[in-house]
């Protein structure tokens, strides 16, 4: 209150002190996996989602969806990890591009 | 105990009622006749020959004394002990022979005075009435010289007592007599009819003769069958004219009356073997035949105006007569519907729907528990007609409820204290049991909450927790297990932000002196919003790039993408009259901060900087010029904002407050929003269809296809229709998570 009379004489001039300053700023933002495709092509849930067979447990554990990552293969392309595991159990392909799969990495 | 002193009492206490009496003497008999045929048998002793003829004539002129009322000369105790000796001498047969022809000639001679030509009908009663007490009277005398025959002889030789056999003389020589009987009949029904006209009648007359018909044991043949009739022709004239006149609640009133009526006329003179059928006769005349008509014309009336006593009274009658109840049940279910329907149809009504629709709810609860007497038909069928109607309008109800729940939950709710909101949520639960479609709640429950969650709106945790926990109860973890997500995603981005805090201040990089904080939202938990990109200042995107670093190093595989129409800011501003702190969206902020360069800028300018998406700009400019708190000025005034408008800073801006916040403009919902939501609901409903079928497979391995329709019914939270199951079930074979049994194509076959 004290520098009212500066306040004063500032007006209609090219002030020198910032009218407005930025105190606090609550961003938001979205995450999701950093996938080409959104949907798991071995479930066919999108890939943000639980894949099928979790969301059929996540019946009880509300969070069932922690555990279900995602994994990128050499090629790039990306599926759950669990439609994964359970796919190179029979085939070592990707299913996309069917070459020899192997981790690129996890998401976490 | 010796005979005499046994006797004397139960002599003079001979009761002065007829159907008494003879209860009392039968109790009597056998004790005190066993004693006495002992004695009998012992002693044998001579009499002088004249002593009968002596002793009967002493006994005949005490008999006829009493027929005339007249005085006895003889003592009782000589006349009694005279019965005694001449039974002991085996001349009990003669003597019962001779007190019958007495009797019988005395009771004959009393037929004369009931058969004249006319006679006053009321007057013909009262003298019925007087001979038949006189009667009754003169045998409990008679009885008592003579109890020693009647204790001896008759057990022995089952002939009717002297009491029975005083009835049987004045039944045979009085009322079967045709004119006597139907005088006597008709008397009785004229003095009931009277009464039921209203007036007052002499109800111990009635009663009295009543007691003598069933003592003859004619009341039954004579009396009651003609008096039934009678019953069944008034009631069925007054129940068709009554239905005419009366209005529904007055006719019941009046119907229950007359049942209390007749239930006295039972009580205070007929015979209690009368009551059933008398009782069915009024409720088949007054009740049954116009049940339908009862409840056509009066329930919806009693409903609606909540008449609680008349309702009750409705159904305590209504359960007197068959199907009465089944009959209420179905038309109370009826208008539940009809009446509901009402409240959800009309999109004029939208506004005041739910609470119209919790107000109804309780009003039925309430006629149920106090009218209905808690009857579960009633409160399953009062079930079924909410969920009936309230799913005639699709998802309509189920937004409504949703926004209903969110203006309770949200900050500045002040009507209800943590008690009465939990009650009130607990309410809200019972609408929302009955919605089919309960992932659109959800949806629109969603959209809510994220807007509390993100803006610090909400009134309550605990009350956010309680919904929560009742959400999930009612439908499963599987239904709250997003809601859950936007609250953990609200715990780990304190977590996030406090790392990011350490960080910065560790690692002390010359960032600007802004308080940064982000609320790290899972994509799929919340809802979807319209990504939207726009220029931010240096120093702004500078902390941006700055925090993403640091969170996709803690995160690998994922991606940020920032929602500038969530964020929000404090901004101080100074005015000529002092500080201020301005609580503000980011889109409010980014304008405001362009007013530290220029004094003066342009629609178009501001727009080209920022580059806010039109419509959003202008709202924006809206509110920061045209709202309540104008830090800006517009040129020229007016409330659109044009292209070619100039806003200048408000230096003389005032309020009482020293943090203000500037509501954003929002944006109306508009109905293609809706849709978008509906329809993002359609397209989860094909993922939960799929779960829901791996879960159940997963469960039972095999199972077959109808067995699997029908758990997936229980387990939906949506309504499907068969079509779209199996489409679901092909899709699913198709993808290998289950197969069609080898021999028997109706049965599926889990894959693991
Ligand atoms: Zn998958
Ligand atoms: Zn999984
Ligand atoms: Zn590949």
């Amino acid at each position: 209150m004290a520098d009212e009379n500066d306040n004063e004489r500032m007006d209609d001039n090219q002030k020198s002190d910032k009218m407005f300053t930025l105190k606090k700023w609550n961003a938001v933002a979205m995450w999701s996996w950093d996938v080409e495709c959104d949907t798991c092509a071995i479930c066919r849930v999108q890939v943000m989602d639980a894949c099928l067979r979790c969301q059929a447990e996540s019946k009880k554990d509300s969070y069932g969806k922690q555990d279900c990552v995602v994994v990128w293969g050499e090629c790039n392309h990306s599926f759950h990890y669990c439609c994964m595991s359970l796919w190179v159990k029979q085939n070592n392909r990707c299913p996309l591009c069917q070459q020899e799969w192997s981790i690129q990495r996890m998401g976490k | 105990m010796s005979d005499t002193t046994n006797r004397r009492p139960n002599f003079s206490n001979v009761p002065q009622n007829g159907i008494n009496r003879n209860v009392n003497v039968l109790s009597i008999k056998p004790t005190t006749a066993k004693k006495l045929v002992i004695k009998n048998l012992k002693s044998e002793p001579k009499l002088p020959e004249d002593y009968i003829e002596q002793t009967w004539k002493k006994l005949k002129s005490a008999v006829l004394a009493i027929q005339q009322a007249k005085p006895n000369e003889y003592q009782l105790e000589e006349l009694y002990q005279a019965v005694e000796n001449l039974c002991n001498h085996k001349m009990a047969p003669i003597l019962y022979q001779k007190l019958h022809n007495l009797t019988e000639q005395h009771v004959a001679q009393n037929i004369e005075q009931f058969l004249a030509e006319s006679m006053d009908r009321y007057l013909f009663l009262k003298k019925m009435n007087n001979t038949w007490l006189a009667h009754c009277n003169q045998m409990i005398m008679v009885r008592s010289i003579f109890l020693y025959l009647d204790r001896t002889y008759i057990l022995q030789n089952h002939v009717s007592s002297i009491w029975d056999m005083g009835l049987e003389l004045f039944g045979k020589y009085i009322l079967l007599n045709a004119l006597v009987q139907t005088r006597v009949v008709e008397g009785l029904l004229m003095l009931i009819e009277k009464e039921r006209q209203g007036d007052q009648v002499d109800r111990s007359l009635l009663k009295s003769l009543l007691r003598m018909l069933t003592d003859l044991q004619i009341y039954r043949k004579a009396f009651e069958h003609k008096f039934l009739q009678a019953t069944e022709r008034l009631y069925a004239a007054e129940g068709q004219r009554l239905m005419q006149e009366l209005e529904v609640p007055d006719y019941l009133t009046h119907v229950d009356k007359r049942i209390a009526e007749e239930n006295e006329r039972v009580l205070h003179y007929l015979d209690p073997g009368t009551k059933y059928q008398l009782i069915h006769t009024v409720e088949k005349q007054l009740l049954r035949e116009h049940v339908s008509q009862i409840l056509q014309k009066g329930l919806d009336q009693l409903l609606t105006e909540f008449r609680l006593n008349d309702l009750n009274l409705l159904y305590d009658l209504l359960s007197r007569v068959k199907n009465g109840l089944a009959q209420l049940c179905s038309s109370f279910n009826a208008y539940i519907k009809k009446r509901g329907r009402t409240i959800v149809i009309d999109p004029e009504k939208d506004k005041t729907m739910v609470q119209e629709l919790l107000d109804f709810k309780d009003a039925m609860d309430n006629v149920v528990s106090t009218c209905f007497h808690k009857n579960e038909r009633f409160s399953n069928s009062l079930k079924e007609a909410f969920e009936h109607f309230i799913n005639q309008r699709t998802n309509k109800p189920a937004e409504l409820i949703a926004k209903f729940v969110d203006s309770k939950l949200r900050a500045g709710n002040k009507e209800a204290t943590e008690e009465e909101l939990e009650r009130l949520l607990d309410k809200i639960m019972v609408l929302f049991r009955f919605i089919h479609g309960k992932d659109v709640f959800e949806a629109f429950y969603k959209k809510d909450l994220a807007k509390r969650l993100l803006v610090g709106k909400s009134a309550s945790v605990d009350a956010e927790k309680s919904m929560l926990s009742k959400l999930k109860q009612e439908c499963g973890g599987g239904f709250t297990s997003k809601l859950e997500g936007m609250f953990k995603d609200m715990e780990l981005s304190k977590d996030i932000n406090q790392a990011f805090k350490q960080h910065t201040t560790v690692n002390s990089r010359d960032l600007p002196q802004i308080e940064m904080t982000v609320s790290i939202l899972t994509m799929g938990y919340w809802p979807t919003y319209q990504p939207m990109e726009v220029t931010l200042p240096d120093q702004m995107v500078r902390l941006q790039d700055v925090f993403k670093e640091f969170y996709l190093s803690k995160h690998s595989g994922r991606k940020l993408q920032w929602q500038p129409t969530l964020g929000h800011c404090v901004l101080k501003a100074s005015f000529r009259t002092g500080l201020k702190e301005l609580v503000v969206s980011l889109f409010q902020t980014l304008v405001l901060l362009l007013f530290n360069d220029s004094n003066e800028l342009t629609f178009e300018y501001i727009k080209e900087v920022t580059n806010i998406e039109d419509g959003e700009l202008r709202r924006t400019l809206q509110s920061l010029a045209c709202g309540k708190a104008r830090v800006l000025v517009k040129i020229p005034k007016g409330r659109d904002i044009q292209d070619d408008d100039h806003f200048r800073f408000n230096s003389d801006f005032t309020n009482k407050l020293f943090r203000i916040k500037i509501n954003q403009i929002q944006m109306k919902e508009t109905t293609e929003e809706q849709k978008a939501t509906e329809e993002r609901v359609f397209q989860d409903r094909q993922y939960q269809i799929d779960a829901a079928i791996v879960r159940i497979m997963k469960m039972r391995k095999t199972l077959s296809h109808n067995l699997l329709i029908s758990e997936l019914y229980i387990q939906l939270k949506f309504p499907v229709k068969p079509p779209d199951l199996k489409k679901r079930i092909e899709s699913l074979i198709d993808r290998d998570y289950m197969e069609r049994d080898k021999d028997n194509p109706n049965q599926y076959n889990y894959v693991a």
